[in-house]
């Protein structure tokens, strides 16, 4: 036994050996992304190499851990005091970053970096999401605009682009064609759902509140008001009228094949879906517009983000606040942006360069400044009930959608999860 | 032979010293966050409480426990049933050589060899409703005449699944049980022959008795880690559409990676350990003949 | 056998080699297909089985943006490491096993096996890489070696010890006999005779660790560390899969292990055989 206990002994050792490796006065910064691709991870790669060559000092190693366990790993190390001195959160997983006390107070820093000032109101209100105070840095925003196929919609006639969501309904109906394979509306059945059907049905209603998506101004649950339940059933009749019924199992995948080999003409998505239907598909089929708006006279937008922070237990945050800067800064993240899709944070970017302004980026660019029409709200993600809810909404909409349950059934349903 | 045993004991030794370290160490270490109020969303309190965490996850209103332990239940037998039968009837069909033997069973065999999330991603392409593989050569062969939902509609969403796993398994048993049935000595078929029995009275009078300490240890270990794979199903359908392909394993991953409550995952571990467990017993016992090891 | 009767068995037969060679390989033409396709052929409706122009561009792609000969040798040395300690370590218990005299110890001894394989492997991963990070061992492709023994032994010791049970005792008797010692009789005499048990061991751990995903997300993190599955995961992100890549790997990933199963399946078959045959 001895003998054995040993060479387990002998063999960390050796592990621990190889894997401290010598530090010869340089400061090594760990970054971690977390919404990796292939693509996007040698776009990071060129900006640590431009900054490399300013900082030679510097070495950074990027962790780029496959997207869907990204979150995952990221939580595990910082769990455990892991070597990280940059790290990507994203609104889904800031609360619970600053709840466990793993993120630096970047208020200080956030109010001596000049370019802080340059940064856009939403992205300023974004920083301070978790208790009023800059955790962090946005770096795009990721906001749903709808994607059309102007191909397929010119060949039905349809060369009036819908401005509300009841021209949008009616537009779908009248491109299908169940027998011929031809549908309409591009469902999202999975993998947070409730985004799309939250969109549709909350834009009926008149107050909501843009703190709390789920909440009207006078503190309703806004699911459960009339307007929004009688959206659920012109929602449901959207998807027995326009959408093939394999849509319920449709996650974001299914959705852009579906888009793209023209099954369903109306897609609503996120900007960085732009090169993705560019590549598949082409600029010349596709165009779009800004979301139509509901009832209310307003569509509710939720913004979704990602951002970078700093670890509490980092040895290095001053060096990994100057990355920061130089990776927040307005020229490389326009330009970060430009080629990965979503949209940046500097007002004077939008000023500038005419590329946010124009082609498919103006429908983004149209939502962000008609306050008139686009109302952005956020979803109450520092609930403890948040990280449930996204299952529960997918499995009780889909015993709806298959009738298993009735809309009034579930609104209680959904209202009793949030009671 | 007695007198060896300690030696022998030490050879053992280095094994249950890495599975101690490793498997049961962690695993105690786990299971403990079965009794605690354990969710990464917020790790200020910790707290011990009790079998809280159970009656969570069994009285969970949205996902029926009843339902996911039906569906539990399904997915183990129904894919370990055709895993094990098709699996067989392909070592039959292998067990004689013929000229490419060895390409033909390179070809049949490598669907094991594949990532569990890449079947998944895979299949639910074939299997999509509306412009899947399977749907679309279905309809030009004339056999159905409008797309069917493999994984939207609940009436085939688990019978979907389960093809899918089944073609991921056959592999295991197909080349498990042709190494076992080559050791089936001819002298018994002869003599079975000379006694006037059928094919079918040879295949379970002589075959099957012949290879059955194989088949009992290989469909037991199968069926511990059928329920323990959840990505396929994962993949596939996210448990829906409406629960109906959700299993227990699809339900602890989807607390680990979703909502971080590694509490409520904790807690459905144990039960399936304890479904196994008793399960195992069970099994051992209605198939063990009085002397041998399982 | 009359030879109608004889040529109907053979057809039969002939046509459930079809069927399973169908349902097995339909998935794999697919794959290879859209590995071959330009990426605006790989969305279509009605489905475009065959591309325009095949070309070997994702292949081309796989290798030089995305690093596939760098996880490619990972892969190879993580999982021939792990597979090799496996083997040694099964060798080595499942003689023990098989040749303990004291039945209820080996019985015992069996059933803490056959217990790992009942645990869920997500339960205990957190434990483990709690305890790796504090021991400042993380990232480390040793460790990660070590983890996939640690997955792999359970089974590689039962099938061991299975395969020694056919070995008659009286093959290590005799060995002593003449002088030679229990570990003597265990490398000279008795592992000789199950040379293709051992190559059988070696190809189920070998699969087995060349396909895994989460422990290697989890405990590697430099981009030079990475392996095979990791970095086919990677092409699915949140705008959308990297069907080109993508299938392109997937297939050049199966490529080891289909060898392995190739030379391996032959040894796998006699491995059992030869044993039986003197027991």
């Amino acid at each position: 036994m001895k003998r054995i206990v040993l060479v387990v002994m002998v063999v960390l050792a050796a592990t621990l050996a190889i894997s401290c490796g010598a530090s010869n006065g340089k400061v090594q910064l760990t970054f971690l992304e977390v919404l990796t691709s292939p693509e996007r991870t040698a776009m990071i790669n060129g900006i640590i190499a431009d900054y490399e060559k300013l900082h030679p000092n510097v070495t950074i190693n990027l962790i780029s851990p496959p997207y869907e366990s990204a979150d995952n790993k990221l939580t595990m190390m910082l769990n455990n005091d892991e070597k990280l001195d940059i790290i990507e959160v994203r609104d889904y997983t800031l609360r619970q970053f600053v709840n466990n006390k793993k993120l630096e107070n970047l208020e200080k820093r956030l109010a001596a970096w000049s370019e802080g000032k340059d940064l856009l109101p939403i992205a300023l209100a974004s920083a301070r999401t978790a208790d009023n105070i800059a955790y962090i840095i946005p770096q795009f925003f990721y906001i749903k605009a709808l994607f059309v196929r102007t191909d397929i919609l010119a060949a039905k006639g349809i060369t009036v682009m819908p401005k509300t969501f009841d021209e949008l309904i009616a537009d779908c109906k009248k491109v299908t064609n169940k027998k011929k394979g031809q549908f309409g509306f591009d469902w999202r059945g999975k993998s947070s759902e409730f985004k799309f059907s939250d969109l549709i049905q909350l834009s009926d209603v008149p107050n909501i509140d843009p703190n709390n998506i789920y909440k009207t101004a006078d503190g309703a649950f806004s699911l459960a008001t009339p307007e929004a339940q009688a959206a659920l059933v012109k929602y449901v009749n959207l998807f027995k009228d326009s959408v093939p019924s394999d849509g319920i199992n449709w996650g974001f995948n299914e959705q852009v094949n579906a888009f793209i080999s023209g099954v369903t003409p109306f897609l609503i998505q996120d900007p960085d879906t732009v090169s993705l239907v560019d590549k598949q598909l082409g600029r010349d089929k596709y165009t779009v517009i800004p979301l139509p708006v509901g009832k209310s006279g307003k569509a509710v937008v939720d913004y979704g983000f990602a951002s970078l922070g700093i670890p509490s237990y980092s040895k290095h945050k001053d060096a990994a606040w100057d990355f920061i800067k130089f990776f927040s800064s307005a020229k490389e993240n326009a330009a970060f942006c430009k080629q990965y899709g979503p949209l940046p944070v500097h007002a004077s970017t939008y000023a500038d360069d005419p590329f946010f302004s124009t082609g498919v980026y103006q429908a983004w660019r149209t939502e962000m400044s008609d306050q008139d029409h686009y109302l952005f709200v956020k979803y109450p993600l520092g609930s403890e009930k948040w990280p449930a809810w996204p299952q529960t909404h997918e499995q009780t909409m889909q015993s709806l959608l298959l009738g298993k349950i009735s809309p009034t059934e579930a609104t209680a349903k959904f209202a009793d999860y949030w009671k | 032979m007695v007198r060896h045993d300690r030696l022998l004991l030490k050879y053992i030794l280095p094994v249950l010293a890495l599975l101690v370290a490793l498997v049961y160490f962690p695993l105690v270490k786990g299971l403990i966050t079965a009794f605690r109020h354990y969710n990464l969303f917020d790790l200020r309190d910790t707290s011990f409480i009790g079998f809280d965490n159970f009656k969570a996850a069994i009285g969970d209103k949205t996902f029926s426990f009843a339902q996911i332990f039906l569906n539990t239940m399904i997915w183990i037998f129904a894919s370990l049933l055709f895993q094990f039968v098709l699996g067989f009837a392909l070592a039959l069909l292998l067990r004689k050589p013929f000229k490419g033997r060895g390409l033909y069973s390179g070809l049949v065999f490598y669907t094991w060899a594949l990532s569990g999330f890449a079947i998944g991603l895979l299949w639910s392409w074939i299997f999509n409703g509306q412009f899947g593989l399977a749907n679309d050569i279905l309809m030009r062969l004339g056999i159905i005449d409008s797309p069917i939902g493999f994984l939207s509609d609940p009436r085939y969403a688990m019978v979907s699944v389960v093809v899918v796993n089944v073609w991921y398994g056959i592999p295991f048993f197909g080349i498990m049980l042709l190494a076992a049935l080559q050791s089936v000595p001819n002298e018994l078929y002869e003599a079975a022959t000379i006694d006037g029995a059928g094919r079918v009275t040879r295949f379970f009078k002589v075959t099957v008795p012949f290879v059955a300490p194989v088949i009992v240890s290989t469909t037991l270990l199968r069926m511990m880690w059928i329920m323990n794979f959840p990505e396929i199903i994962f993949g596939m359908t996210n448990g829906g559409p409406a629960n109906a392909t959700n299993i227990l394993a699809t339900q602890m991953l989807y607390k680990i990676y979703k909502e971080y409550d590694y509490g409520q995952a904790s807690a459905i571990s144990f039960m399936i350990m304890a479904i196994l467990f008793a399960y195992s017993l069970l099994y051992l016992s209605a198939t063990s003949r009085k002397e041998r090891d399982f | 056998m009359s030879p109608k009767g004889r040529f109907l068995r053979s057809a039969g037969k002939f046509l459930a080699l079809a069927a399973f060679l169908i349902f097995a390989i339909g998935p794999l033409l697919w794959i290879i297909l859209t590995s071959l396709k330009d990426l605006k052929e790989v969305y279509t409706f009605p489905i475009q089985y065959f591309p325009k122009k095949p070309s070997f561009a994702s292949y081309t792609k796989l290798f030089s943006f995305a690093r596939f000969g760098v996880y490619f040798r990972n892969s190879l040395i993580l999982t021939l490491t792990a597979s090799f300690g496996a083997l040694v370590f099964a060798v080595l218990s499942g003689f023990g096993l098989s040749r303990i005299g004291k039945r209820s110890l080996k019985q015992r001894l069996l059933l803490l096996l056959y217990f790992t394989q009942m645990v869920p492997p997500f339960i205990i991963m957190t434990p483990l890489y709690t305890t790796f990070s504090s021991m400042g061992a993380s990232d480390s492709m040793i460790i990660v070696a070590i983890i996939y023994v640690s997955i792999v032994l359970a089974f590689s010791v039962i099938m061991a010890k299975s395969f020694f049970d056919r070995i008659p005792i009286e093959i290590d008797e005799a060995a002593r006999v003449d002088g030679c010692s229990v570990f003597q009789s265990l490398v000279w005499v008795i592992i000789p005779v199950m040379r293709s048990g051992l190559a059988a061991i070696f190809c189920f751990a070998f699969v087995n660790i060349w396909n895994e995903l989460f422990v290697a997300v989890l405990f590697l993190n430099s981009p030079n560390h990475l392996t095979i599955p990791v970095a086919l995961n990677s092409f699915i992100s949140k705008a959308g899969i990297s069907w080109d890549i993508l299938s392109a790997g997937i297939v050049v990933a199966l490529l080891p292990t289909m060898l392995v199963f190739a030379f391996g399946q032959r040894y796998i078959v006699a491995g059992l055989t030869e044993g039986s045959v003197k027991g």
